[in-house]
C-alpha cells in the first residue's frame, strides 16, 4: 500500500462510499426516483390545474403555481430520507456495512459519504420535478440563490434525519414509520397546499412550531416572491435544523450505534 | 551487553493486554483477554461456541468497542484515537458472508480497496489479480447474489486481502466449504503466510490448525487459557494429538 497520509486515504474511501450510494440511485432510477417524480407531478397536475381553478390566487399567486415549491421541497425532503435511511439499514441488516465502518474512515468521513446518496437523490427529485412543472405551471423564479440554498440544506437535514434514524432503528418497520407517520405528516400540515395566512387560531399557531413551514416558506420566497414570512427566519430556522440534524447524526456515527458494539 | 529499552523490542503484529467486553451489563464475553502474535506468524484461535472467539475477534478489527485494556495492532492503538490507522493494517473474513448485493464481484473488491485508502486504479489492479488467483475472473461482472456458496466464500477471503494488509483474520473461513476447495483456500493462505503475512484463524476443526499453525491459543469463557505450539501443547498434556489437548483444556 502507498504511503499517502492517513487523511487522504480515508477522504478516498468517503468517496468511494458517496460514490457507491450515488450509483445505487441511479441503478434503481425507478424504484429511488421516477416514483416521486410522478407523484409529486401528480400533485401538481390533479391539486392545481384540475381543483386550482376552483381555488383563489394566494398573494397573487395562481394556486397551481403557489404549491409547486412546498411540493418539490417534500420531494427532495422524503427521498433523501428514504434513501439513507433504507440504504444504511439494509447495509446494517445484510451485514456488509462491517466492509466500510472496519476501514479507516473516521465518523464524519461515513457521514458525508452517506449524506452524498440522500442529497444526489433529493436534488435530482427536486430538480426533475421542477422541470416538469415548468410544462404545467408559471415558476418566476424570483429569488432562485434563496430557493437553491433551502433545498441544498434541506436535503442536506433529511438525509441526516435519515442516517440517524437508520442506526437507531431495529427494525425495517422502525425506520418506514418515522417516514410515513412522522415526516410525511409534518410536510403536509407545514404549508405544503396552503398559506398560513389562511388559518384560524390555534391551527395557525400550531403551523409555526412546524419545521417544515420554514422551509417552505423559503422555498416559496425564491420560487416565487412571496414573504408569508421573514426569508432571514426561513432561512435561519431551516440552517439551524440542519445544523442540529447533522449533529445528531454525526454523533451517533462516532459513537458507533447501530456500526460497533 | 545493554538491556534493551521497550522501544527497540520488535513491535508485535497484535497485542492484547487485559481486554474485557460486556455486552449490556450481563454478558462478560471477553473477561481479560492476554495475547501476543509476533509479526509473521500464524496463530490458531481455538475454543467452544460462545468462548468469545468472534468479539476478540470484532474488537481485533474495530467492529466491537472493548470496555478496557490494551489492544494494539502494529503499535497503533485499536483504542481511541490511534483506531483507523490501526484498522488500515487489518484484513477481515467474517465468519458470516456478508456481500454488498447492490455491487458487481469486481466492484465489491474495488469499492473495499477505496474504503481502505487504495486509489481507484490500483484497487481495480488488484481486484483484477484477486479474482484471478480465487478462480473468479468469469464472475467480475455478476452481482454475489449469484455466486454459489463456494465462490461467495472465496469473494470473502479475497476481499479481505485487497488492501494488502499486515495481519489477516480469518473468523472460520472454510466453515460449510466442500474438500476440494478448503484444500484451495489452504494453499493461498499458505502462501500468503510464506510472503511475510501475520495470519490469526479461528477454526473448528482443529486437525487443520494443528497442521497449519505455528501458534495455537485456547480461549474459554473469555479468557485465554493457554498457548503454545502445536508441539508444545501436546508435550505438555502428553498426548499425541492436538485434539486432545483442546478436550483436556476445554473441560478443566
Amino acid at each position: 500500500m502507498s504511503t499517502d497520509s492517513l487523511e487522504r486515504a480515508q477522504w478516498r474511501g468517503a468517496a468511494a462510499l458517496a460514490q457507491r450510494e450515488v450509483t445505487r440511485v441511479l441503478r434503481l432510477w425507478s424504484q429511488t426516483i421516477a416514483p416521486n417524480v410522478v407523484s409529486s407531478v401528480l400533485f401538481v397536475a390533479i391539486f392545481g390545474i384540475a381543483l386550482g381553478t376552483r381555488i383563489r390566487k394566494i398573494d397573487g399567486i395562481e394556486y397551481q403555481s403557489f404549491i409547486v415549491p412546498g411540493l418539490i421541497l417534500m420531494g427532495i425532503g422524503t427521498a433523501a430520507y428514504s434513501n439513507t435511511a433504507s440504504s444504511l439499514y439494509q447495509a446494517r441488516f445484510d451485514g456488509f456495512i462491517d466492509d466500510p465502518v472496519s476501514g479507516p474512515m473516521r465518523a464524519r468521513h461515513l457521514l458525508a459519504a452517506y449524506l452524498a446518496g440522500g442529497v444526489v437523490r433529493g436534488l435530482a427529485i427536486g430538480a426533475l420535478t421542477l422541470i416538469a412543472s415548468l410544462f404545467l405551471v408559471d415558476l418566476p423564479a424570483v429569488n432562485p440563490i434563496s430557493a437553491i440554498v433551502v433545498f441544498l440544506l434541506a436535503s442536506i437535514a433529511f438525509s441526516a434525519l435519515g442516517v440517524a434514524i437508520g442506526l437507531i432503528a431495529k427494525t425495517w418497520d422502525q425506520q418506514s414509520y418515522v417516514g410515513a407517520l412522522v415526516l410525511q405528516p409534518l410536510v403536509f400540515l407545514g404549508g405544503v397546499f396552503y398559506s398560513i395566512k389562511l388559518l384560524a387560531e390555534p391551527w395557525r399557531g400550531l403551523t409555526r412550531a412546524d419545521p417544515i413551514l420554514y422551509m417552505v416558506a423559503a422555498a416559496r420566497h425564491g420560487m416565487l416572491g412571496t414573504a408569508e414570512i421573514s426569508i432571514w427566519l426561513c432561512l435561519s430556522v431551516t440552517l439551524a435544523i440542519t445544523v442540529a440534524l447533522v449533529a445528531w447524526a454525526g454523533w451517533l456515527v462516532g459513537r458507533g450505534t447501530g456500526l460497533r458494539t | 551487553m545493554t538491556t534493551p529499552r521497550a522501544t527497540d523490542l520488535p513491535v508485535p503484529a497484535l497485542r492484547c493486554r487485559d481486554v474485557r467486553k460486556t455486552f449490556r451489563g450481563e454478558v462478560d464475553a471477553l473477561q481479560g483477554i492476554d495475547l501476543e502474535i509476533p509479526r509473521g506468524a500464524f496463530v490458531g484461535l481455538l475454543g467452544p461456541n460462545g468462548a468469545g472467539k468472534t468479539t476478540l475477534i470484532r474488537s481485533i478489527v474495530g467492529l466491537v468497542i472493548p470496555d478496557g485494556g490494551v489492544l494494539e495492532v502494529l503499535g497503533h492503538s485499536m483504542i481511541g484515537a490511534e483506531a483507523p490507522a490501526a484498522r488500515r493494517l487489518v484484513g477481515y473474513a467474517p465468519q458470516e458472508v456478508a456481500l454488498d448485493r447492490f455491487v458487481k464481484v469486481h466492484d465489491v473488491l474495488t469499492l473495499h480497496g477505496r474504503y481502505f485508502g487504495m486509489r481507484t486504479v490500483d484497487a481495480a489492479r488488484r481486484a483484477d489479480e484477486l479474482l484471478d488467483v480465487f478462480d473468479l475472473e468469469s464472475k467480475g461482472k455478476s452481482l454475489p447474489s449469484t455466486l454459489s456458496g463456494g465462490m461467495r466464500r472465496r469473494l470473502m477471503l479475497a476481499r479481505a486481502l485487497v488492501h494488502e494488509p499486515a495481519l489477516v483474520i480469518l473468523d472460520e473461513p472454510t466453515a460449510g466449504v466442500d474438500v476440494e476447495l478448503r484444500d484451495e483456500l489452504w494453499v493461498y493462505i499458505q502462501k500468503l503466510h510464506a510472503q511475510g503475512t501475520t495470519i490469526l484463524l479461528t477454526t473448528h476443526y482443529i486437525e487443520e490448525a494443528e497442521a497449519l499453525c505455528d501458534e495455537i491459543a485456547f480461549i474459554r469463557a473469555g479468557q485465554i487459557v493457554m498457548e503454545g505450539t502445536p508441539a508444545s501443547l501436546r508435550s505438555a498434556h502428553a498426548v499425541e494429538r492436538l485434539e486432545d489437548v483442546y478436550r483436556t483444556v476445554m473441560s478443566a
